[in-house]
């Protein structure tokens, strides 16, 4: 099995053999089904340690009071957290597109910076401000403060492109504003609902950090507890079985929403853009909305960040050891973002350009597997590793694998996009100009799918500056990433000493947020 | 164009490299380097680390982590384990690892310089600091006349909602062990039950301590060194609380030893030997006395913190080291559903 | 009488005037077109009319009923005014029923019987009313749009541009279709194109629009053959825009005398022929170089002639410039669009006859 060819076949293969029709198709056919494979490995694992467990046992851990109680949480997080998180994004999106409420642009930006923090940051930042917060309602709290902007983005940048000629319509068929937006306005939203419901769902299930901060138990944290006691013991693989059945559940649920709903605009030409609405006397009180959001989802982190630095003083800025850690993050983010692109582009290339069952397959095989919780996908490359294969055991490569693994659909989303932009016929151009069908492929569409690769990685990158639990369990020793050194200071309520680590975060993610948001306002102009 | 082509293949060329070195990727040091899973506090491990660095110009690399997970870790990692040295915070990890046979045996004259009591009677691993279980209580609400006399009395209904512990944590883990090992099985599992429904659950125990300190419970059992710990820092988060040590060789009172080996299949066993000695010599004791972790030396003639409670007033129940079961510890808190 | 009056309307956005002081008088149940160059202000009018934008100054009642004037603005949802929009806007969400029945009462017995009767009336096969608006084409996505503009009986429609889309053959027998419907149902109509063939034939009382503006309002034929300005004359059709001199209802012009409608005299005015007025017969050279001085009639030369099918585009050298003012002609050629079958071979001479009478412009 060689886990270290499979991967840069996607990079290399296309320029093989020059005989072939299409070389550059079956290399990548070969290469999308390589990758997929690999990104199996998590479910794999999840499977078969079901079946050595034996049902006895496996029963036994998991229909246990525990694994009920954990079950009643996540759901109510989830049922909690996502139609809140819908609520509040879809009054901040439209009051940010369809008002004239002061400073809109500016608004919007704040509002999706949030994602800049990472989650246990922001419930850092609130357990310290608020040290009795714990539970459910702080979970949710905290929760909807790091994830609607997952929520917003979709809605905002949907509500932009939205033809206003229909809800124009609509008013011309005797609805009032209400009922526009509830019968015209909000069906159009509703796959970008679903899509960031899902997305916010998700992350529900699967962060750490934040719940074990907040004292809020989760499939999650229990994993981790148990990977704590036990390494990787059969309660804890059970638990993941359970949290997997979940986040598929979630997928599975959302996929029935949505249906086989195509909502392309129908007609041509670009539509007019809506007049904003006037707030008129409304706009101070409109203003509170944002402002309250913006304050409590970003300035609550930077006040504690900023309270614990002065408190600590010039003595927890530790360079010796925050700069090393600094580098290792950035170093880990880069390489994991390239080696997610890299593993992407055949299964975005054949989404696009492929025909039939295969390229669909595999695209979903990828997202599936980036439903599952990071944890989940750590500990199936710990136990793979470490039995089967021990020398990718704590490699560098290893927790690269894993990072792609993960992240693997936030490469693809980007990628696909915006090679479904490059018309086919600028390769056959470069063929009929003399290159060969590997030139012909690099010198027009993955040139012009450029930007889209960069904004796939950059979402990767993020994604893996911020990765907390994987890196733990799977870092070669000696690796202590900026989240790492975060985290081993703030369990340890040493909050000064954790401050300067969460302020680097959050200060290299900001102008990737930045991409992230004119990304999404071109995808929506377009 | 031809940029993102070469930084593609240098991602690829770059993973690959990386498979070829398959251990301390990031920091490789061929030479008088070793490894450390350690299990320990890190900033403890960190002075001790660098202390022994400076002292022997061996380089360390260390892998923070827990008790158990490290244990488990090293088990399921077998002879291939990258592992030089281990260090846990209790007992029970380390007997696991020995149950194993995956230790060398300790030096002599290391093992010499440590008494009986704090090391198993095998001589495959080593006592390298202790620490003593406390009820942490809220010196605003509670007298000394309603402070507990055993652990065993937080069972009771009296103490529903009122006490605070990190069964997560391999700490609180070691003090069920210590449990199990003084009153059996039943009276363990039993107590674990009725603790479920008392206790209130937080995640690790300088939290729980805090929790005291806010007034969230009365009290916790947790470790003794947090409490001074934060007493030397700040003391923000242990201005209303005061210490209850249990005494009377009560399972409460338990004293718990951290414990240091050298793994049989470390590549660099005479460095790691160097560091075992080093540890349980004046270098390494020392640092428990002068350092911010407030731990109890276990060297022949070190000396504790003064600040401290000496260990020979504190009535431990004796309790074999290398018989402490986590396995059987953990299974039992799953079963209770603890974890 | 008036059914819809507009009066003074205006809008700017931001410095652009978009609508500067319209009038427009609407009777009932008639068709009205307001045709102009895009970005005019023609959709800005039909949009305040539907009460999706609130003017800056004017008035409008339909039906003796205010929708806007200076103190209130009536919301576009009470106005009861429909609306076919240039793509149809159908709700992609929902299927062809749901979009016909859309602004019925949603308890409504009888529902689906009226929006069938509905489909049925545009010409839509009932098979159709489950599909989603984009598995329809250009055509019938525009019928659905009328349909379900149609539902709530609104006594006034407005349609902005609504077979721009659809493919030239299908515009027509579209146009004539709806045209029909509309009238059977009493509904009065206002329609918005940027097709002057379009507005002639749709509508009783076309309005030519300009920056905002109406240049001209009138029938069909009045604004055809009585243009006000040369924009409106050349907006409309081909326009022969020729140098006379006016005397006693009679007009010298380089291709000849041609009655006007005016009895005044002027030296220099300018006059309009549409190219359908002029007739040119076949003769020989012979005649056409004697009568050259002959002041009744202008002959020609033919100097190219492009085959196109249907029509052959001719291009004449006039023979006899009887006047001065057809100087400023003299050098160009009269070029005229012509049917095919009447062969006029490269240099052939012809004589021009012009049909009825011209306009004078200004």
């Amino acid at each position: 099995m060689s886990l270290a060819r499979s991967v840069p076949l996607a990079s290399t293969a296309a320029p093989i053999r020059q005989r072939q029709l299409l070389p550059a198709r079956s290399g990548m056919v070969i290469a999308a089904v390589v990758v997929s494979l690999l990104s199996l490995l998590p479910l794999g694992f999840v499977v078969w340690s079901t079946v050595d467990t034996g049902w006895v046992t496996a029963s036994a851990l998991i229909f246990r009071p525990r694994v009920g109680d954990l079950l009643a949480n996540s759901l109510l997080l989830i049922l909690l957290a996502v139609p809140i998180s819908t609520l509040l994004a879809l009054a901040l999106a439209w009051l940010t597109v369809r008002s004239d409420l002061p400073g809109g642009r500016l608004w919007a930006w704040l509002l999706v910076a949030p994602l800049a923090v990472p989650a246990f940051v922001q419930s850092y930042a609130w357990v310290s401000l608020v040290p009795s917060l714990h539970g459910l309602l702080g979970g949710v709290l905290v929760s909807v403060l790091a994830y609607f902007p997952f929520l917003y983005l979709p809605i905002f940048a949907t509500l932009r492109r939205l033809d206003p000629a229909l809800e124009d319509s609509a008013a011309s068929l005797g609805l009032g504003p209400w009922k526009i937006f509830l019968r015209v306005t909000l069906p159009q939203l509703r796959l970008a609902i679903l899509g960031g419901g899902l997305l916010v769902g998700l992350h529900l299930l699967s962060e750490y950090g934040l719940y074990a901060m907040i004292r809020f138990d989760t499939f999650t944290t229990a994993i981790v507890d148990q990977f704590q006691s036990t390494f990787d013991g059969p309660a804890g693989t059970m638990l993941a079985v359970v949290l997997v059945a979940c986040c598929l559940g979630l997928l599975g649920l959302e996929n029935v929403a949505r249906g086989d709903e195509r909502y392309a605009r129908v007609g041509t030409g670009a539509p007019r853009l809506a007049a904003p609405v006037r707030l008129g006397g409304l706009a101070l009180p409109c203003l509170l909305l944002p402002a309250l959001t913006v304050l409590l989802a970003l300035g609550v982190p930077f006040l504690t960040i900023g309270r614990w630095l002065a408190a600590g003083g010039t003595k927890v800025l530790d360079m010796g050891e925050i700069l090393p850690a600094l580098w290792q993050t950035l170093s880990l983010a880069l390489a994991g973002g390239l080696l997610t692109l890299a593993a992407a582009l055949p299964i975005a290339w054949l989404a696009v350009r492929g025909r039939g069952a295969l390229p669909r397959l595999l695209e979903s095989c990828g997202y599936v597997v980036g439903s599952l919780p990071s944890v989940v996908v750590a500990l199936a490359v710990v136990s793979v590793t470490a039995r089967l294969l021990f020398p990718l055991y704590q490699t560098l490569f290893t927790i690269l694998a894993a990072y792609a693994i993960m992240f693997l659909p936030r490469a693809i989303i980007g990628l696909r996009a915006s090679l479904a932009q490059v018309p086919v016929e600028l390769e056959h151009a470069a063929a009929s100009l003399g290159k060969s069908p590997a030139r012909a492929l690099w010198a027009t569409t993955v040139r012009l799918a450029a930007p889209g690769a960069a904004a796939g990685m950059t979402l990767a990158s993020l994604g893996i500056l911020n990765e907390l639990t994987a890196t733990q369990m799977l870092a070669p020793n000696g690796t202590r990433t900026l989240a790492m050194g975060f985290w081993s200071y703030s369990s340890e309520l040493d909050y000064a000493a954790a401050a300067p680590y969460a302020l680097i975060m959050i200060v290299i993610s900001l102008p990737l947020t930045w991409l992230l948001f004119l990304q999404s306002r071109r995808l929506a102009d377009r | 164009m031809r940029s993102v082509i070469s930084a593609l293949s240098a991602a690829a060329a770059l993973a690959f490299a990386m498979t070829s070195v398959p251990t301390s990727a990031l920091s490789d040091n061929p030479a008088k380097s070793i490894t450390i899973y350690n299990a320990q506090h890190a900033s403890l491990a960190k002075e001790w680390a660098a202390a022994f660095t400076k002292d022997t110009g061996i380089e360390v690399v260390l892998r923070n982590g827990n008790d158990s997970e490290m244990g488990n870790q090293i088990i399921a990692e077998g002879k291939n384990s990258p592992a030089d040295v281990f260090l846990t915070e209790n007992s029970p990890a380390m007997a696991l690892v020995d149950a194993a046979g995956l230790f060398a045996p300790v030096d002599a004259d290391t093992l010499a310089q440590v008494p009986d009591e704090y090391r198993p009677e095998d001589g495959r691993w080593v006592g390298i600091a202790a620490r003593s279980t406390v009820f942490a209580y809220d010196k605003t609400k509670l007298a000394a006349g309603q402070l507990p006399k055993s652990l065993l009395d937080l069972a009771d209904a009296t103490w529903k909602g009122r006490w605070a512990a990190s069964p997560s944590g391999a700490d609180f883990q070691a003090i069920v062990s210590a449990l199990l090992e003084l009153k059996g099985e039943e009276a363990t599992r039993a107590w674990l039950k009725a603790m479920k429904e008392n206790v209130k659950v937080y995640r690790g125990n300088s939290t729980a301590m805090k929790a005291v300190n806010a007034g969230q419970v009365d009290g916790a059992v947790i470790y003794h060194y947090y409490y001074y710990g934060d007493q030397g820092k700040t003391g923000e988060n242990s201005k209303n609380v005061a210490m209850h040590y249990f005494k009377n060789q009560d399972p409460g009172a338990f004293v718990s030893i951290s414990g240091g080996g050298v793994l049989a299949s470390s590549k660099n066993p005479k460095e790691a030997q160097t560091f075992l000695k080093w540890v349980t010599g004046k270098g390494g004791q020392d640092i428990l006395k002068t350092g911010t972790s407030y731990e109890y030396a276990v060297g022949k003639g070190a000396e504790s913190n003064p600040a401290l409670v000496p260990l020979k007033d504190l009535q431990a129940p004796k309790v074999e080291a290398s018989n402490l079961n986590s396995k059987k510890v953990t299974d039992l808190m799953t079963e209770v559903g603890l974890l | 009488m008036s059914f819809l009056q507009v009066t003074g309307l205006s809008k700017s956005y931001g410095a652009v005037a978009a609508l500067d002081g319209i009038d427009l008088s609407v009777p009932p149940v008639s068709r009205t077109a307001i045709v102009g160059p895009s970005g005019c202000g023609k959709t800005t009018l039909l949009r305040l009319i539907a009460g999706f934008e609130v003017p800056d100054a004017g008035r409008i009642t339909l039906n003796g009923e205010r929708l806007v004037d200076e103190a209130l603005a009536m919301p576009a949802h009470q106005r009861g005014i429909g609306v076919v929009m240039q793509d149809g806007a159908l709700f992609p969400h929902l299927s062809v029923a749901d979009n016909i029945g859309f602004g019925l009462p949603r308890n409504e017995p009888d529902r689906a019987r009226h929006i069938a009767d509905l489909a049925y009336t545009v010409g839509l096969d009932a098979a159709i009313l489950r599909r989603r608006p984009h598995q329809l084409s250009g055509g019938q996505q525009q019928r659905v749009a009328l349909a379900r503009a149609m539902a709530r009986r609104p006594s006034l429609m407005l349609l902005d541009e609504p077979f721009s889309a659809l493919d030239m053959g299908l515009r027509a027998s579209m146009r004539e279709a709806v045209a029909e419907l509309l009238e059977s149902a009493g509904i009065t109509t206002i329609l918005v194109t940027h097709d002057q063939a379009e507005a002639l034939s749709f509508a009783d009382q076309v309005a030519v629009m300009r920056d905002g503006r109406f240049s001209q309002v009138g029938t069909p034929r009045d604004l055809y053959f009585h243009p006000s300005d040369t924009m409106v004359a050349q907006f409309l059709g081909d326009a022969i825009l020729l140098p006379a001199r006016l005397s006693r209802g009679m007009a010298d012009s380089p291709i000849g005398q041609v009655t006007v409608e005016s009895a005044e005299r002027r030296d220099s005015a300018r006059i309009m022929l549409r190219p359908e007025q002029i007739v040119l017969e076949p003769v020989s050279a012979a005649e056409a170089t004697a009568s050259a001085a002959m002041p009744a009639f202008a002959y020609g030369e033919v100097k190219k002639s492009e085959f196109a099918g249907s029509y052959c585009t001719v291009s004449l050298r006039l023979l006899n410039t009887p006047d001065a003012p057809a100087a400023a002609i003299g050098a160009t050629p009269l070029v005229l669009r012509r049917p095919s079958v009447e062969e006029l071979a490269l240099g052939s001479f012809v004589r021009i006859r012009i049909v009825g009478k011209a306009h004078v412009i200004a």
